[in-house]
């Protein structure tokens, strides 16, 4: 006999995931919040500011997170992924796998154990940009504020013997398996940038100052690889001339053929860091058209500026200069009926968002995806798709989404 | 007030290595603690087995935890009937000071000595349960307005749409189609405009009040006492909460006859879109079929001298008019004049599949629309695509306009409140809310709005916009009848009690609540009204006569701490400073600083505030003559893209900053001992510097002539 | 910016669909097209003036503006394009619909009269005539295709009627014997495939081209087609189908690969160069045959493989493609330079390439820019020569 169950289950713990857990739990329901890796926040945590009001993505996430350790009602699980999905609306049992954190449950010190370690393994949080210890905590906003071995640091003999030596560490943990029993199931696995080694002509796998959008917000944060310097990737040198290649594989039938709608916000964005960093800072936008939808008046202050430079064209190849170490973008430049070669020192490929679940589906029966990966929302299964999993959208959007969401479970 | 307190030092995360900790609890003792104990780790198990039985055999009032930052074990260092003081001996001191050196250790005894200030003016919030009436009031019977009610109604609440005509629908009713048409869009249903209003005529939780609007709405969240207004008469009902969808009004196109409107062949996306849904695509000078249309994007948007901002959905808006006069006749040409094509995320499939219909797509600038032959259009435009003039001879011209909030100019709520009726504007007519992660919080307790009257929308974005909203407005219910307070400090049961006898008329606090929770007599009297409380405290910080506190958040209880403060004299050369931080993103900055390993000076004591908006002059009066050398507040940056969670707390700080100022030069104190620095909370790598160019300004300045 | 207004007529960019380009209104007007554009690589008018989106544009209007040679017969239909249009726009088609609609009206630039007209009259582009078709194979034991033979070879008219190409055909003929292979021709009653003379416009000439090869195929029996030219590929493969002319059509280079994996073609000499390959656009980008050169060069003993840093689908046409082979094009504007330019840089000592056309503009440019000691091969030359 199936019992009715109000609680929810929210996975994905990126802002969208954390406003459903949140927004839910605030409506009296029990939730489960389950990320996949070792810390709350997704991918923006990882940004140096929201656009239109630059304003840190952390200021959010700060008193979301605060919400959540005041209300018990969220039972945040991380290092943990859904396997199984079976049952029916109001009854689910949904099976995790709890990967360890190789620490031991009594660790006090959450920082001070790890300093002596050296950074060895490439750093996610960063795109790979930099190095991080085998263990540390992921972040300085990392919630639950815990250090986390990386399994794949065990794979190395040596590093697991510094490991072994620390007194926190506990490499004896084993993989955990639960069942999770739930009435709903709100999914938030946001979304991975585009791969920008399949756009061949923008030589982003030749060029190391040939970077994408998520990268260079990592090199504008101040946590970030280069401390918020605006440094090129392969001399260090001050990055004060930067193209922003709009459409980089979006709109695009041979790549992704829907548009991601936030890249333009985010290269004008992005824009205002050169030019805050240099005084001299000078940046050119190649796009096809602005979609700067709800955020006109920002739009128009950045158009304003004389410094920021807006070439109707999709750019058409990158060239370098192996003496000066230039890079060079071509394109039209259809306004001035001209044909442009712009050197610069970096050049940013604004990409788009591929939802996870194109490649990582619900493991559960019955759901459908559209064209392009996005998971469709099914009342009758009270599965609900929200953020980025369900259309390339921006934060704003992504909270309305979710708080939406938690109302729509309600009606079980 | 905590009658008995405890105080337990941890002494794991380097905070027994950094100090002598028994001289620590010494000072604990000597501040009045009932018991004062060390552990190594308070955390675990066996610390908090030794807190617990302490509390329980000392029956204590009151405990503080001198260990980690507040924000870390949250969970953990929950107690029960017990207020709770988080004393951070580690992010503020451990982490953050050098070892074992003497200002290391006064820093770690004041933060004790503040600690048994604060508990001295504590009292553990009660909260108070209130009745609720579990309906709320939907303003507006649109799809926005339907689909919130439906949503609300399936979460057991009553619903009361309040709709000013004479049927449910809205704008919706005038759209011949909705997009996208013909495509399969999973992420974009078709709305089902006749299945809403079925489904809300069927729901027996849902009243509708058709030609009816609000004439008024007085009191509170789940004390609204709403006056219906319609042909016949008033009635008034009781809500709990307000979801406004009163929807949005096409842009007035007398004002574009420089795009041609008053010619007999120009119309307004709205009235093509009537044309369409009437059968009858003419041209309104002699009915005849057009053999062309040209489509003017961006009419009247995007234009300082209209509407500057974009109205989001009228390039698709244009995209499926273009289907509609295909379908008419395949041959029917059809230009698009536009600045740029604005089909974001799925809708660029639209945009590719229209065009395949042979849409004519010119990127450029109307720079005339004149009549010609016949009733024809003759357009001049500049084609940027080519650099080249052309020249349209045209059947109809159709004017994309954009969307006005019927806010813009119409009163929907008509709120009782002294600051005024409507919800605030941020700009355009449009409600001002947190917009980015916060995008439902309103300047108005329990009052949301959605679809096109918070934002220009489609019909499939309202749908989910009006879930949202919905959610939070029976969220609200279910906080506010718990007694307890709504975003952003959800939860907290604290009230501001008003000492109304010492009040002394000065409106400060009607004026500044960035909530307008506070009406006012005739005389000028605040009237609190608790559920519209959202417990930043700016009331607390406004009031020159201090008579708001709340009972674990008050004036005396922030005096104490600082009169606490040892304050060594001026030939110790330690200087004095009290740090305000806003407890949002100074402290988590501090926080991080501290993770970070960075170092700070050792002669800065931090207390944490709800918001800077609750800071109080007289703090400063308190500090100063106390012999501290300067008073230092950190917080959000103000203005346009203001970062505050209470909307204006850190700008009303400012403007207080600068009144104090005015009297610290008149008593002959530099107004450079008090320092406002805005912080955001990533700014963690500008603490040392902030507080070390501050320390070096009042070396300058000397010491503070007031200390002993 | 001139003062007379353009006046769009849209009729006539519904014309432009329903001859043949269909894509045209898909056109998002990206610039992208233009911007990979081989003429942005090369100095001069053409250079200035030819601008791939904006003729898409002007056509969608209906509006004047690029019918000059310069212009819309600046197109070498290399396939950049089409390759990166992001809407799967074929601007390459939409030109060849333009010149059409252009030469209907009398207006066929000066340089194809000629070519046209000897189609018309001899069966070929080359003013040849049409019983010199089988000139190239004297002294050679050439098969006539049969009831039983397996393979036609067809060979590309330059390859007939031009001195240096016919080498190629003879090195394709001499593999085929030495492989054992069961091929043979047709000779004179073969005309062109017809791929050149419909890209510049004559729709006509081509179909009774390709009209009269299905019908003399047919009548042969034909089922399998080697081409020396990718151009002729192209057509038999992609255009000859819906006009009933169904083949299994490979490029020599794609059967030389399989027999030399299946041991029927044994390189036993040494070829100890270094050897550069130049991806012809009609075998890379249009027929997307990348692997099967490469693999021919590998199989050549001593020889060391190189590539230029613009190859596979972004090697960049030699200029002779669309009808340009016919054209004159100016110094300083010629795209072979531009080859021979990325496989000095790579120090090559043979420039490898797979198409008459490919063979006979670079070596043009190799000869102007004086850089002899690099020589351009055909790949057949190559491998003839090794076994």
């Amino acid at each position: 006999m199936s019992s009715q169950h109000t609680s929810v289950l929210v996975v994905g713990g990126g802002i969208a995931g954390v406003t459903a857990a949140i927004e839910s739990a605030e409506m009296g329901r029990e939730v489960f919040l389950v990320e996949k890796s070792p810390t709350l926040g997704g991918r923006v945590s990882a940004m140096n500011q929201y656009f239109p009001k630059l304003c840190p993505p952390l200021c959010g996430l700060e008193i979301n997170y605060r919400r959540i350790k005041d209300n018990p009602k969220v039972r945040v699980f991380t290092s943990t992924s859904v396997e199984k999905i079976e049952g029916n609306k109001g009854d689910y049992s949904v099976t995790v796998k709890i990967t360890p954190r190789y620490i031991k449950d009594s660790i006090t010190d959450p920082v001070h154990p790890f300093e002596q370690l050296e950074a060895t393994l490439p750093d996610e949080y960063n795109y790979g940009l930099s190095k991080k210890k085998p263990a540390q905590i992921p972040h300085e906003m990392a919630f639950p504020f815990k250090p986390v071995v990386d399994p794949v640091a065990l794979e190395d003999e040596s590093t697991k013997a510094q490991l072994e030596k620390i007194d926190e560490v506990d490499l004896s943990q084993q993989v955990e398996e639960m069942t999770i029993k739930v009435g709903s199931i709100i999914w938030a696995t946001g979304w991975k940038p585009y791969d920008a080694s399949r756009i061949g002509y923008l030589k982003y796998d030749e060029y190391q100052d040939v970077i994408t959008n998520v990268e260079f917000e990592r090199l504008a944060a101040v946590n970030g690889p280069t401390e918020g310097k605006l440094l090129r990737p392969s001399d260090g040198r001050e990055a004060k001339r930067i193209a922003f290649v709009q459409c980089a594989g979006s709109r695009d039938e041979a790549h992704l053929p829907y548009c991601s709608a936030v890249c333009c916000m985010a290269s004008l964005k992005q824009s205002t860091y050169v030019r805050e960093a240099f005084e001299d800072g000078e940046a050119w936008i190649f796009y096809i058209d602005i979609r700067a939808n709800r955020y006109e008046s920002f739009y128009r202050k950045i158009q304003d500026d004389e410094k920021v430079h807006f070439i109707k064209g999709k750019a058409g190849g990158i060239e370098r200069d192996p003496e000066s170490g230039d890079l060079f973008v071509i394109s039209e430049d259809m306004e001035n009926s001209d044909m442009v070669r712009i050197p610069v020192d970096l050049v940013v490929l604004a990409t788009g968002m591929v939802p996870s679940t194109a490649d990582d589906k619900v493991p559960m029966d019955g759901l459908t995806y559209d064209d392009y990966g996005f998971l469709v929302a099914n009342p009758d299964k009270a599965v609900y798709p929200v953020g980025c999993t369900k259309r390339p959208v921006d934060v704003s959007a992504s909270v309305q989404d979710a708080t939406g969401a938690c109302i729509k479970v309600q009606s079980n | 007030m905590a009658e008995k307190v405890g105080c337990f030092v941890c002494t794991g995360c380097k905070i027994g290595d950094a100090v002598d900790i028994e001289q620590v609890l010494s000072v604990a003792n000597e501040s009045g603690a009932v018991v004062a104990k060390s552990h190594e780790a308070l955390c675990s198990k066996e610390g908090l087995d030794l807190i617990k039985s302490e509390i329980e055999s000392n029956e204590l009032g009151g405990v503080i935890i001198a260990a980690c930052s507040q924000r870390d074990h949250v969970d953990t260092f929950r107690l029960p009937n017990v207020f709770v003081h988080r004393a951070n001996m580690r992010e503020q001191m451990a982490w953050t000071q050098p070892p074992q050196e003497e200002d290391t250790q006064m820093l770690a005894e004041d933060i004790i000595r503040m600690g048994f200030g604060k508990l001295q003016f504590t009292d553990i919030p009660q909260p108070e349960d209130v009745e609720v009436h579990n309906r709320i009031l939907v303003v507006g019977g649109g799809v926005t307005g339907m689909s919130a009610a439906l949503n609300a109604a399936d979460a057991g609440k009553e619903v009361v749409i309040v709709e000013k005509e004479g049927e449910l629908g809205g704008f919706a009713n005038k759209l011949h189609k909705i997009f996208p048409k013909d495509l399969d869009l999973a992420a974009y249903p078709e709305p089902d405009v006749d299945a809403l209003k079925e489904k809300v005529s069927g729901n027996d939780k849902i009243t509708v009040e058709f030609n009816t609007t609000v004439a008024s709405i007085a009191g509170a969240p789940a004390k609204f006492q709403v006056e219906l207004k319609n042909g016949s008469g008033q009635k008034t009902i009781n809500a709990d909460s307000v979801v406004v969808a009163a929807g949005w009004k096409p842009y007035d196109a007398t004002k574009l006859s420089h795009l041609g409107y008053g010619k007999p062949n120009v119309v307004t996306n709205v009235e093509f879109e009537q044309m369409a849904k009437d059968g009858k695509i003419a041209r309104p000078s002699d009915g005849k079929e057009p053999e062309s249309v040209l489509f003017v994007q961006c009419a009247g948007s995007r234009d300082d001298d209209h509407l500057p901002y974009c109205s989001n959905i009228c390039c698709g808006a244009t995209l499926k008019q273009i289907t509609y006069l295909k379908d008419l006749n395949p041959e029917i040409a059809a230009y698009v004049v536009y600045k740029d094509i604005r089909a974001p995320g799925h809708y660029e499939e639209v945009y590719r599949q229209v065009q395949k219909q042979n849409a004519v797509m010119i990127k450029g600038e109307i720079e005339a629309v004149e009549e010609g032959d016949d009733g024809k259009l003759n357009v001049q435009a500049t084609d940027v695509l080519m650099n080249e003039p052309v020249f349209v001879e045209t059947d109809m011209v159709v004017l994309a306009t954009g969307m006005v909030p019927t806010t813009l100019e119409e009163d929907v709520l008509n709120l009782a409140y002294r600051q005024g009726p409507e919800l605030p504007e941020r700009e355009y007519g449009f409600p001002n809310s947190h917009f980015v992660c916060f995008p439902y919080e309103t300047q108005r307790t329990a009052i949301y709005a959605a679809g096109a009257v918070r934002m220009p929308m489609d019909l499939a974005t309202c749908i989910d916009d009006a879930a949202g909203a919905a959610a939070k407005a029976v969220q609200s219910i279910n906080l506010i009848e718990q007694g307890l307070a709504i975003h952003p400090r959800v939860g907290d049961a604290s009230l501001p009690d008003f000492n109304l006898s010492r009040c002394t008329q000065c409106k400060r606090c009607t004026e500044e609540c960035p909530f307008g929770a506070l009406n006012e007599d005739e005389k000028g009297t605040p009237q609190p009204n608790p559920t519209r409380c959202r417990r930043c405290g700016v009331c607390m910080g406004a009031c020159p006569e201090r008579i708001v506190e709340f009972p674990d958040y008050n004036i005396q209880m922030i005096s104490q701490q600082i009169k606490n403060m040892f304050v060594p004299d001026e030939f110790e050369e330690k200087p004095r400073v009290v740090c305000m931080v806003c407890e949002n993103d100074a402290m988590a900055a501090i926080d991080m600083a501290a993770k970070n390993g960075l170092k700070l000076n050792p002669f800065v004591r931090i207390i944490p505030l709800r918001c800077l908006g609750s800071f109080n002059i007289i703090w400063v009066a308190d500090a100063l003559s106390n012999g501290i050398d300067g008073v230092l507040l950190l917080g959000c940056k103000s203005g346009d893209d203001y970062q505050c969670h209470f909307i204006k707390g850190s700008e009303l700080c400012e403007t207080r900053m600068g009144n104090v100022q005015d009297t610290l030069d008149r008593l002959m104190l530099e107004s450079e001992r008090l320092r406002l620095e805005h912080v955001a909370i990533t700014d963690y790598k500008k603490i040392p510097e902030i507080f070390d160019s501050f320390l070096e300004r009042l070396e300058e300045l000397g010491p503070n002539p007031y200390k002993d | 910016m001139s003062e007379e207004p353009k006046v769009p007529i849209p009729e006539l960019g519904g014309a432009v669909v329903e001859t043949g380009g269909e894509t045209l209104y898909q056109c998002m007007q990206c610039g992208l097209c233009t911007a990979s554009c081989p003429w942005r690589l090369v100095e001069g008018d053409i250079s200035r003036d030819f601008n791939t989106r904006k003729v898409q544009h002007m056509a969608m209007l209906g509006v004047e503006g690029y019918e000059t040679e310069d212009i819309l017969f600046a197109c070498t239909t290399c396939g950049v394009c089409v390759e990166r249009c992001p809407r799967e726009c074929n601007p390459i088609d939409n030109m060849r619909v333009l010149r059409a609609m252009i030469g209907e009206s009398g207006s066929v630039p000066q340089a194809y009269r000629p070519v046209i007209g000897s189609l018309n009259s001899n069966g070929n582009p080359w003013q040849g005539e049409a019983k010199d078709r089988t000139a190239w194979t004297k002294d050679m034991d050439v098969p006539s295709f049969g009831e039983d033979t397996e393979y036609l070879l067809f060979v590309c008219c330059t390859s007939c009627y031009d001195s240096r190409s016919k080498k190629i055909a003879r090195a394709v003929a001499s593999l085929l014997n030495k492989a054992g292979v069961s091929w043979g021709i047709i000779g004179e009653e073969e005309q062109c495939c017809g791929e050149a003379v419909r890209k510049v416009g004559s729709e006509e000439t081509f179909m009774t081209l390709a009209e009269h090869n299905i019908k003399i195929f047919g009548e042969k029996g034909v089922k399998k087609i080697i081409t020396t030219s990718p151009h002729c590929l192209y057509s038999f493969r992609n255009e000859y189908p819906e006009l009933g002319g169904e083949f299994e059509v490979l490029h020599y280079t794609q059967l030389m690969d399989k027999l030399i994996e299946e041991g029927k073609l044994k390189p036993t000499k040494d070829f100890a160069k270094k050897v550069i390959f130049h991806d012809p656009c009609y075998l890379g980008r249009h027929n997307e045959v990348y692997e099967a050169p490469r693999n021919v060069i590998d199989s050549l003993p001593k020889a060391e493989r190189v590539e230029m840093d613009r190859f596979g689908p972004d090697s960049i046409c030699c200029g002779g493609g669309g009808g340009r082979i016919w054209m004159e094009t100016p110094p300083g504007a010629r795209f072979g330079d531009l080859r021979v330019s990325d496989a000095v840089a790579k120090k090559a000592d043979v420039l490898a390439t797979a198409c008459p056309y490919c063979t006979i503009m670079i070596d043009a440019s190799n000869m102007a820019m004086g850089k002899e000691e690099m020589e351009v091969l055909d790949i057949a030359e190559m491998l003839d020569q090794v076994t």
